[in-house]
């Protein structure tokens, strides 16, 4: 008897969401198995990377990151021309970080003016991230919403505090949300139902679980997507099956790890190739939990990670 | 007492209810909306209705007018039934009728439930408390008859009631001589059975043996209950208006207070730190023993019973709320492996404690299993007969611990986990304890958002019990006034629902309809209060369900304890997932639960041994250290619950309700 390889049974498949519009909107999801499992089933969409465009000059990035983007630090259109056109990223993800209630605290008008700006821009698809203070959001992403009518975007991120509010927006205007939850299965799929009791279209949503970065609590994020794709895909808990974005850049950045300088931290090596990798390993972990489209800043960790895909799904 | 039919139209639904039964009550128990915002007081004037035809006992009001008085018009909450009726529910309470067909059928199946006793509950044991009096006649001594006075008196029990092998109680020897005397030889005399046999407790001159009265107390976390008994026809006798059989026995039998250690800590654990302080541990001991002394005092004040006639008192209460009570270190509660002092604690002399009783009155404590499985789950289990019966049983206490135990008679296993004290009324904004006054019953019209609520004593309302917690919560969210997760959604066409300081929040009753200086509301921090407290008894369900390899639908029978209230209605605890969502007719109320088994245990000392064979066989499962229970609790902090194939039913009533909308 020749031998066979003992296969996963999925009964369930993941949504199939279209972000963006036009020739260069993108589709995500879709998959009928486990990440990459290619001999059990298919992942019709490759997973996609955005790369960021913050709207206001960030202050404390790593001199690896920053290198990329020096010429356009504090002009986010052509922030974010480069990176579509240099760099060829998927998406893109403007930060409007200048909101921050305790930060910069800029008025949302500004910042919306901002997002139009930089979504009429580029023709591929946007991701428009929110400070993430739940009010300040709620009435920052309602006015991009309008702003950007019929535009596609991924309204980001939508929490359970705003979740009315800005879910009502991305009805009327027609853009995709992405639903935000602190690192829990139970409270995802709350947050999934409450915004299809709202009456968000499930082809309007994504689900953002919250990322670490690597070696600070990754291993948090892994296990709640594993159990989202194994509810989902076979469980047949169709409140689950949405495809993933991780916003991930900003975690891994942000770490001693990805920050020291390579004379502070001799032990550490070369700073600028330990923050790559750093971010290329975080990307990795994500995909293989499942993640279907990944916020990231380096295109150096980009090049790295698309060719870890090319090769999985080969 | 007859039967008679209430319909109610246009929605054509009726119910069948007692003579004498109270029109809006009727209302409220056949699922009915009437606008009502008094509680059922006659001050609103809002639940007109209009009789076309039949009989109900109605007077006039000053909201009426004598054309509508003559044109039929009533006050339900002032019309009593008296004959089969047929009611009309007027414009401004009507709910359409496809919103109302998505309610459970009340005539099918109980949901409204009243809680059931101990006649009802345990079968086969007879009334033959531990604690008994008889009555002798001595034959006075003489120069030839010279034995001792106490030895006369034992050889008298003996020969004239065939007890045998008495002792007798120090304090009795020290007063026995001059009562014997001055009683001309004829004495009551109080005995109590002991694991060693009868001791003699008490003498008193004369025929007293019509008077022998017990008090059950049951110490919770948050709150003291407690009930005087007569022991000779074993009913409940501190009611006002009389005497309470096992049936209206929740009526006002009992006396309650909150217990005062929550000044050092709402929870176990925090009060266990208390105790660790310096003085900290005989504080708590004397805060809560002057509790019981206050509700002692109130038990006697409403009966008119005499302090020298309460020869018993049995407690429950959990391990912790024991040990404090007896001033034993509980220290080693709250480190792990979690254990407690004893099991089997044997009984005490209330003066010792504090307790103000005559000083032969000794204390039953019912035993503990572990650290937080106390007295009063065995106390639970006892009185609502599961230890005797074949059925596999759950039974949940829904106190500030969630007490849960499965099993039958054969087995038991246990667990605990912290709910809070949110259906007890605290941490609940205008929460209180099911007394005069507290909203017990509400409805709310999906249309209007107006409500109808009815309180305990048809009082002007002063708060809102646990049973009206779940009401209005369940209402709320079926009339889509707030969401699943218990946030209130903005801009609903009514004023009820409006945002002060501490958020959003409904309002019940306004301050002119109310006893109190303010309006009635239940904010957006109560609802979330009463999901967690929902959300750990169900998770802790799950756990244990699990962890033996069962599911709900395994369940043969569910007996719910808990302070709520008066009622439990079952479709809206399930509608708010609370309860599982299974057949209606499979679940039992009980009221208190310790009351139940300390009552129980006074009326019968064969149930001694029972109750500590229950205490034994009782498996305890550790939640503290259970990787799934987190998990759980996260999936049931949702209305009803993440897992919306768990509730089916009332899934397709939301899904109903949203089309509607």
């Amino acid at each position: 008897m020749p031998f066979a390889i003992p296969k996963t049974i999925y009964t369930g498949k993941i949504k199939e969401v279209v972000l963006g519009r036009g020739p260069k909107a993108i589709t995500v999801g879709g998959e009928t198995s486990y990440p990459f499992h290619l001999f059990e089933g298919e992942m019709p969409h490759p997973p996609r990377i955005a790369l960021e465009v913050y709207d206001t000059p960030p202050d404390n990035w790593a001199e690896a990151a920053l290198e990329p983007y020096r010429d356009v630090i504090g002009d986010p259109v052509a922030w974010a021309k480069k990176a579509a056109e240099v760099y060829g990223a998927d998406l893109i993800a403007l930060q409007l970080i200048s909101t921050d209630p305790n930060g910069l605290n800029a008025p949302s008008d500004q910042a919306t003016e901002t997002a139009k700006k930089v979504a009429a821009a580029v023709e591929i698809p946007v991701i428009v991230n929110g400070s993430g203070s739940p009010d300040k959001d709620a009435e920052l992403l309602r006015k991009v919403a309008e702003a950007c009518d019929g535009m596609n975007l991924v309204i980001s991120p939508v929490v359970e505090e705003n979740y009315k509010q800005i879910g009502a927006g991305a009805i009327a205007y027609k853009h995709t949300v992405a639903a935000n939850s602190p690192i829990d299965i139970n409270l995802a799929k709350q947050l999934n139902i409450l915004l299809g009791n709202l009456g968000v279209p499930d082809r309007q949503v994504i689900v953002d679980p919250t990322t670490g970065g690597l070696g600070y609590g990754i291993e948090y994020t892994y296990s709640v997507m594993e159990r989202d794709r194994m509810a989902a895909l076979t469980q047949q808990d169709e409140r689950l099956q949405f495809p993933i974005i991780c916003n991930m850049a900003k975690e891994v950045w942000k770490t001693k790890e990805a920050k020291a300088k390579t004379e502070d931290a001799p032990l550490l090596g070369d700073a600028a190739r330990r923050g790559i990798i750093m971010e290329a390993m975080t990307a990795t972990l994500l995909l293989l939990a499942g993640a279907d489209v990944l916020v990231m800043r380096h295109p150096e960790a980009v090049r790295l990670v698309r060719e870890m895909i090319k090769d999985f799904s080969a | 007492m007859g039967q008679h039919k209430v319909t109610f139209h246009p929605s054509d639904r009726h119910i069948f209810v007692d003579e004498g039964e109270n029109l809006l009550q009727a209302a409220m128990e056949a699922g009915i909306h009437i606008n009502a915002s008094c509680g059922g007081n006659a001050t609103c004037g809002k639940c007109k209705v209009k009789i076309a035809g039949g009989a109900v006992a109605s007077p006039m009001h000053t909201e009426l007018s004598e054309a509508e008085y003559a044109d039929g018009y009533r006050l339900a909450c002032l019309s009593t039934v008296t004959g089969d009726v047929d009611v009309e529910i007027p414009l401004e309470s009507q709910v359409d009728k496809s919103v109302l067909a998505l309610k459970g059928d009340r005539l099918a199946a109980p949901y409204l439930l009243s809680p059931k006793d101990i006649f009802q509950l345990v079968q086969g044991w007879d009334i033959d408390p531990t604690v008994f009096k008889r009555y002798v006649e001595l034959a006075p001594p003489t120069l030839n008859d010279n034995v001792s006075d106490l030895t006369r008196l034992t050889h008298a029990v003996h020969k004239q009631h065939g007890i045998n092998g008495i002792s007798s109680d120090f304090r009795v020897i020290m007063k026995l001589s001059r009562l014997l005397r001055k009683a001309d030889w004829k004495v009551t005399v109080t005995l109590v059975q002991t694991r060693k046999g009868y001791k003699l407790i008490n003498v008193e001159p004369g025929d007293n043996r019509h008077q022998n009265y017990s008090i059950v107390v049951d110490i919770g976390t948050t709150t003291i209950f407690g009930q005087i008994l007569n022991l000779n026809d074993c009913k409940v006798a501190a009611c006002p208006d009389g005497t309470c059989d096992g049936a209206t026995l929740f009526a006002l039998a009992e006396a309650s207070d909150y217990n005062p250690q929550i000044s050092y800590g709402e929870d176990v654990i925090t009060r266990i730190v208390y105790s660790q302080k310096p003085g900290g541990l005989k504080k708590m001991q004397e805060t809560v023993v002057a509790s019981i002394n206050g509700v002692i005092d109130e038990l006697l004040k409403m009966s008119r019973i005499d302090r020298s006639l309460v020869s018993h008192l049995v407690v429950a209460g959990n391990t912790t709320m024991t040990q404090l009570l007896l001033g034993i270190d509980p220290k080693y509660i709250r480190e792990a492996p979690y254990v407690p002092t004893a099991n089997l604690i044997p009984p005490v002399r209330a003066v010792h404690l504090g307790i103000n009783v005559g000083d032969h009155v000794h204390v039953y404590l019912f035993p503990l299993v572990a650290s937080y499985v106390g007295g009063d789950i065995v106390a639970g289990i006892l009185g609502s007969g599961i230890f005797q019966r074949e059925a596999l049983t759950l039974y949940m206490d829904i106190g500030t611990n969630g007490e849960i135990v499965i099993g039958n008679k054969d087995w038991l296993a246990s667990v605990s986990c912290s709910a809070g004290p949110a259906f007890e009324g605290a941490g609940i904004k205008f929460g209180m304890r099911a007394t005069r006054g507290a909203i017990e019953e509400v409805s709310i019209n999906p249309h209007t958002c107006e409500p109808m609520i009815l309180t305990i004593g048809r009082a002007k309302p002063i708060g809102i019990c646990g049973s009206g917690l779940i009401d209005a919560v369940a209402e709320l969210l079926e009339a889509g006034i707030i969401d699943q997760k218990g946030k209130f959604h903005q801009n609903l066409p009514t004023k009820r629902v409006r945002k002060r300081e501490d958020g959003y929040e409904y309002v019940l009753a306004y301050q002119n309809e109310t006893r109190i200086q303010d309006d009635i509301v239940l904010t957006e921090i109560d609802i979330e209060n009463l999901i967690r407290t929902k959300g750990s008894i169900y998770a802790g369900c799950k756990v244990l369900l699990d962890s033996v390899g069962l599911g709900f639908k395994d369940l043969e029978q569910i007996i719910i304890a808990g302070g709520f209230g008066r009622h439990l209605d079952l479709e809206k605890a399930i509608f708010i997932g609370l309860l599982p969502e299974i057949d209606a007719r499979k679940f039992i109320f009980v009221g208190n639960g310790s009351l139940l088994g300390a009552r129980l245990l006074s009326f019968s000392r064969e149930l001694l041994k029972e109750t500590e064979r229950i205490a034994l066989m009782m498996t305890n499962l550790e939640l503290s250290n259970h990787a799934g229970f987190m998990d759980e609790f996260m999936a049931a902090m949702f209305l009803p619950h993440t897992d919306a194939s768990a509730f089916p039913g009332v899934q397709e009533r939301l899904r109903a309700r949203r089309e509607a909308a």
